[in-house]
């Protein structure tokens, strides 16, 4: 026994095996090129294939059971919203300064309801940039000093306490207003708003309180609704903290105006709440129209990508069409809708999948070309909206407290008679009814449906775990390329050690140096481009100078800083697609192929082929449309034409990113550029 | 003197007390086999929660409104309702519970009975419940008292799947646990009969394991199907009631407690295009023929009326059960060991279910003769006719020994 073991281990000695996993991994290795083209393919390929595999929507939550109750909004309560929409549109509302007489008649109607009615005062607040806070809510605990009587706003709060709830949770309904200069959209939004508040005051099915916050938008919807939810989320214990804006005489004013008006009234100074927020919805109706039948747009996009519940946007979907027989948009990239190439790659996809199911008459994944059109056309502004990382309405302050949150802007087709006024309020006022009460069965938060998907149109989505696929596809070359430039390289020497992970530090540092607000965006734009092609030069002169290593390394340095470009780029690309994918994805669409492209110019020249001109032509376009600034106007170009492209437009496209704490702007700074640099050195390296 | 010494005086003087002893323990506490139906009880579980599930409340207080109007006390009825639907916030009636859109019926009126609320409806108690092994501190009323006389109808709604209902939403009675349970309450004689009936998403599977003798069970879909609520109450906002039971409650509704439908014709009342699913019934454990059993005797309390001539001459009656009759009948195969001293619940006549028509069929003398003593009025009379026949022994015994 004892001398066959032996006998077997001298036999296994000599040739190792080697695990299967490590066989293939070096496998793919050595044939990375051809995995980079396929994968890299694939990739795109699946990108374009997300509208036809997009999935139906479906109400995932049991609870919500919409439209399950038949609507009870009557005309007395339409009549009561068009009483509020006649006040506040008549001129003698419109004569105070400040816009406070409509605040009072708002806070009137809400107090003739019974409702419990406060003032809440604020001071629109800068935005400040926080680095590495994406979901989480904003720093409340700063608030500015410099406040001034003239600069505030007022939003009015009225909240209906459940009759038989325990308080503990809330659905908030807000409408944006700005008393000083107010359309008749604004109006017919407050007079919606009125006439579902009127009937929920009535109503014993109540299980959440309701609240209503017209929100006062003089200073911006958005810096108005999240004044109030910072606010609201927290509470101040002590008096001194109180704001100073107390001090104002005018405010105080307002506040002891009603206070007498009504003695013993649901009316108070103190900021009033209820209880946790189950959802939130910001109505708007639209002033002009140019569509033929009421329509009703969802925005959904909060802060860096993040998206309300599924479920939300699919029970006002349903009510919305099926029970309110309202058009419902979500945003699309318009200019994609007439483009040929779109609609032509459409029609491929209809024959195959025609030619699939002839084959097999169970697949049956095809959709018109048409469809197909508009579903990338909504897929990619879902993507791009998503990517800018800015919120799209007022609703994006909710989501930064986990509240699921979307705006519904309603566009009437417009005629100015009573019947179809009437008709409107009944309509809209219905939905948000159904919504409400909708939302009001729900017991816990909302939680069954998707929070990671992209719309490709109402009632159609892509979840996460399809859209996942294309970006992996896409990255997944990335680390074997990597892997094979590195073995090739240290083959042949092993001396030259990369200083090449300098330049990346440099441009962060350049690029957040400057802040200046006071030029105009042309300018700092220009400044902050020589700037930094100044200190780059500066820095790469004395850090990494290619003559830090002996000259026979120097062949194959650019392999090894190539190598090092692309796992950054991999890891910066993992990491972006946790935090916000749609940017990951679109830097990956930019960055990818340059990265696997990435050759020395000389050596391209040098060899003189065919197949080294076309890299040599690849490899100037892709690091041109790779740059930041090029690609933003190539787009924007695209879509809106080149002729109204500003070179400043870059410079106030990136200082909202640093207004709205858009990790896409970290993205820009820290992953895109450097890695843009490395590139750039790659192909310009001298060997 | 002597003669009292006699062997054969003293034996005989020893076979008397032995012959009146045995009669005695025949008589009183012969071993039970099968008891008569005496009374009934009704367990109606709702197993699920949340304001959604409004149907499967309703659906309880149906039954349990059913089952009170055909008889059943409200003390023999255990009511389990995992969730308070009546005083939801969400209810736009507040404390009445419908189970139809026309509203004309409160299921949740004044005399409704809740055994166990909430959380108390969990799988443990439910099976503390039909095992009867309660914590020392439960009180009577929400336990379930029924002995071997018992007829129990079983109703479960809620979410169920293959071989399981859920609880609350946390936890699942398994159909091991279920006929488990079953068994024991059958070893311990806590059933006579037992009708499960069950209105759940693939019900039948929950019978599958099913081992003990006297239970019927019906339950709502096959293995493999949904159970569907019948309609939505667009005032309520929710379904209130789902199609197994409307249906069921269809057919309860045009009896009254006289009525003598049998269980197969509920059974067969049921329609699988209106139900949308297929009412399953088995029956293979359940020894009496369905079309003999009214539904009475498991919807309701309806005991057998004996007619007796005299108010405590129980035992001078002819037996008048027309149903019982037909019952002994088809269980030819008890029909000698049938006979037992029974307490009804509403007086106290002591009752011999053992039919007469039966006595010329049987074979056995010693059962005839058993048959005979059992016949006797009563022990007085009995002893008297002892001694009577004693004098006659006495005598030819004396003159003997002479």
């Amino acid at each position: 026994m004892a001398e066959t073991k032996e006998k077997s281990l001298s036999d296994e000695k000599p040739k190792p095996r080697v695990r299967p996993i490590v066989r293939l991994g070096i496998f793919l290795i050595s044939h990375s090129f051809l995995v980079s083209i396929v994968c890299c393919t694939a990739g795109v390929l699946a990108l374009f294939l997300l509208p036809v595999l997009a999935k139906n929507t479906y109400i995932s939550e049991n609870a919500l059971m919409p439209g399950s109750a038949s609507p009870m909004l009557s005309n007395q309560h339409v009549s009561d919203g068009n009483r509020l929409v006649k006040d506040l549109t008549n001129p003698n509302s419109k004569s105070s300064e400040t816009g406070i007489e409509s605040h009072k008649i708002i806070a009137q109607y809400m107090l003739d309801l019974g409702a419990e009615v406060s003032f809440h005062k604020f001071h629109p607040q800068m935005n400040q940039f926080h680095p590495l806070h994406f979901f989480s809510s904003p720093v409340s605990g700063k608030i500015q000093e410099n406040y001034s009587c003239s600069s505030y706003g007022i939003n009015t709060v009225g909240i209906i306490r459940a009759p038989r709830g325990d308080g503990k949770e809330a659905i908030v309904l807000v409408t944006p207003y700005n008393a000083l200069k107010s359309g008749f959209g604004e109006a017919l939004s407050l007079g919606i708003a009125y006439s579902v508040f009127s009937l929920l005051t009535q109503v014993t099915w109540l299980a959440k309180d309701i609240i209503w916050l017209v929100a006062d938008s003089q200073y911006g919807e958005y810096a108005a609704v999240a004044a109030w939810l910072r606010e609201y989320q927290t509470p101040k214990f002590s008096s001194l903290s109180t704001p100073n804006a107390e001090m104002c005489p005018d405010v105080n004013n307002l506040f002891e105006l009603k206070g007498h008006s009504i003695s013993g009234s649901k009316f108070s100074n103190s900021f009033r709440r209820a209880g946790t927020m189950a959802a939130a919805l910001v109505l708007k109706v639209r002033d002009q129209n140019e569509q033929f039948e009421d329509t009703i747009s969802i925005y959904a996009e909060a802060s860096n990508g993040q998206m309300p519940n599924l479920d939300l946007i699919n029970v006002v979907n349903y009510l919305a069409v099926h029970r309110q027989g309202l058009r419902v948009n979500v945003e699309k990239l318009w200019p994609l809708l007439n483009s040929s190439w779109l609609k032509s790659l459409g029609e491929i996809f209809e024959s195959l999948a025609k030619v699939a199911k002839s084959l097999y008459p169970k697949w049956k994944f095809g959709i018109p070309a048409t469809e197909y059109v508009e579903g990338t056309a909504t897929l990619a502004s879902s993507l791009y909206y998503q990517a800018l990382g800015v919120p799209t309405g007022p609703h994006g302050a909710f989501r930064d407290y986990q509240v699921d949150a979307i705006t519904l802007e309603i566009s009437p087709k417009f005629s100015l008679d009573k019947v179809w006024r009437n008709d409107i309020l009944l309509r809209g006022g219905r939905l948000i009814e159904g919504v409400i009460r909708s939302v009001n069965n729900l017991l816990e938060k909302f939680h069954q449906s998707f929070f990671l998907y992209l719309l490709t149109s109402p009632s159609k989505f892509v979840s996460v775990g399809v859209y996942m696929i294309a970006f992996a596809l896409l990255i997944a070359p990335l680390p074997m390329v990597a892997a094979s430039l590195y073995v090739d390289a240290n083959s042949s020497s092993n001396c030259s050690k990369g200083d090449s992970s300098t330049p990346s530090a440099i441009t962060d540092t350049d690029e957040h140096g400057i802040a200046i607000r006071s030029w105009s965006p042309t300018t700092s734009f220009m400044i902050w481009v020589l700037l930094s092609i100044l200190s780059l030069l500066t820095l790469n002169s004395v850090l990494a100078s290619p003559l830090a290593c002996a000259k026979a390394t120097q062949e194959k340095e650019w392999a090894l800083v190539k190598s090092v470009t692309i796992s950054s780029v991999f890891i910066g690309l993992g990491l972006m697609s946790v935090i916000n994918f749609a940017t990951a994805e679109i830097g990956a669409l930019l960055m990818v192929p340059m990265c696997l492209l990435a050759r020395p110019l000389k050596l391209d020249v040098r060899a003189g082929t065919l197949r080294s001109f076309c890299r040599l032509i690849c490899n100037l376009v892709l690091g041109h449309i790779a740059f930041p600034p090029a690609a933003f106007f190539l787009l924007k170009g695209m879509l809106d034409g080149f002729g109204n492209a500003n070179v400043g437009d870059f410079w106030m496209w990136v200082e909202s990113l640093w207004a709205w704490n858009s990790a896409t702007y970290l993205f820009i700074g820290m992953v895109q550029l450097p890695c843009w640099v490395l590139c750039v050195s790659i192909l310009f390296h001298t060997c | 003197m002597e003669t009292f010494i006699n062997p054969k005086s003293l034996f005989h003087l020893l076979l008397l007390p032995c012959l009146l002893l045995y009669s005695s323990i025949a008589y009183n506490s012969s071993p039970v086999e099968a008891a008569m139906h005496t009374n009934n009880w009704a367990v109606l579980v709702c197993t699920s929660r949340f304001w959604f599930n409004y149907r499967h409340m309703a659906n309880t207080l149906s039954l349990y409104r059913t089952v009170k109007r055909l008889g059943i006390p409200d003390e023999r009825i255990i009511l389990m309702l995992a969730d308070d639907m009546a005083c939801n916030t969400r209810n736009k009636y507040p404390a009445q519970v419908f189970n139809n859109e026309n509203h004309r019926l409160n299921l949740y009126g004044d005399n409704v009975e809740v055994d166990y609320r909430g959380y108390e409806v969990t799988v443990e108690n439910f099976l503390r419940v039909l095992t009867g092994r309660h914590e020392t501190a439960v009180p009577r009323s929400k336990r379930l008292l029924s002995d071997e006389g018992s007829h129990i109808l079983l109703y479960m709604t809620g979410h169920g799947g293959d071989e399981f209902l859920k609880f609350q939403d946390s936890e699942e009675l398994q159909s091991h646990d279920l006929a488990d349970a079953v068994k024991q309450m059958k070893e311990k004689h806590r059933f006579k009969e037992l009708l499960i009936m069950v209105d759940t998403c693939q019900a039948a599977t929950l019978f599958n394991q099913l081992q003990s003798p006297g239970v019927l069970a019906i339950g709502s879909s096959m293995k493999g199907e949904n159970s569907y609520s019948h309609h939505l109450d667009s005032d309520v906002g929710v379904s209130v009631v789902d199609r197994f039971t409307y249906y069921t409650l269809a057919f309860f509704e045009r009896l009254n407690i006289y009525d003598n439908a049998s269980l197969s014709s509920l059974f067969s009342s049921y329609n699988p295009s209106l139900l949308m699913s297929t009412a399953y019934y088995r029956k293979d454990l359940y020894k009496r023929r369905l079309e003999e059993v009214p539904v009475t005797n498991f919807f309701g309390s309806v005991m057998e009326t004996i007619h007796t001539d005299a108010a405590y001459k129980a035992l001078s009656r002819r037996n008048s059960g027309r149903f019982e009759d037909e019952m002994s009948l088809d269980q030819s195969v008890h029909h000698i060991k049938r006979r037992m001293l029974i307490k009804v619940n509403d007086g106290d006549e002591i009752h011999d279910i053992n039919p007469e028509g039966e006595e010329g069929a049987s074979k056995c003398p010693w059962s005839t003769f058993r048959n005979k003593f059992q016949k006797a009025e009563n022990v007085d009379s009995l002893l008297n006719y002892g001694l009577v026949a004693m004098i006659p022994l006495l005598v030819i015994s004396t003159w003997l020994v002479q």
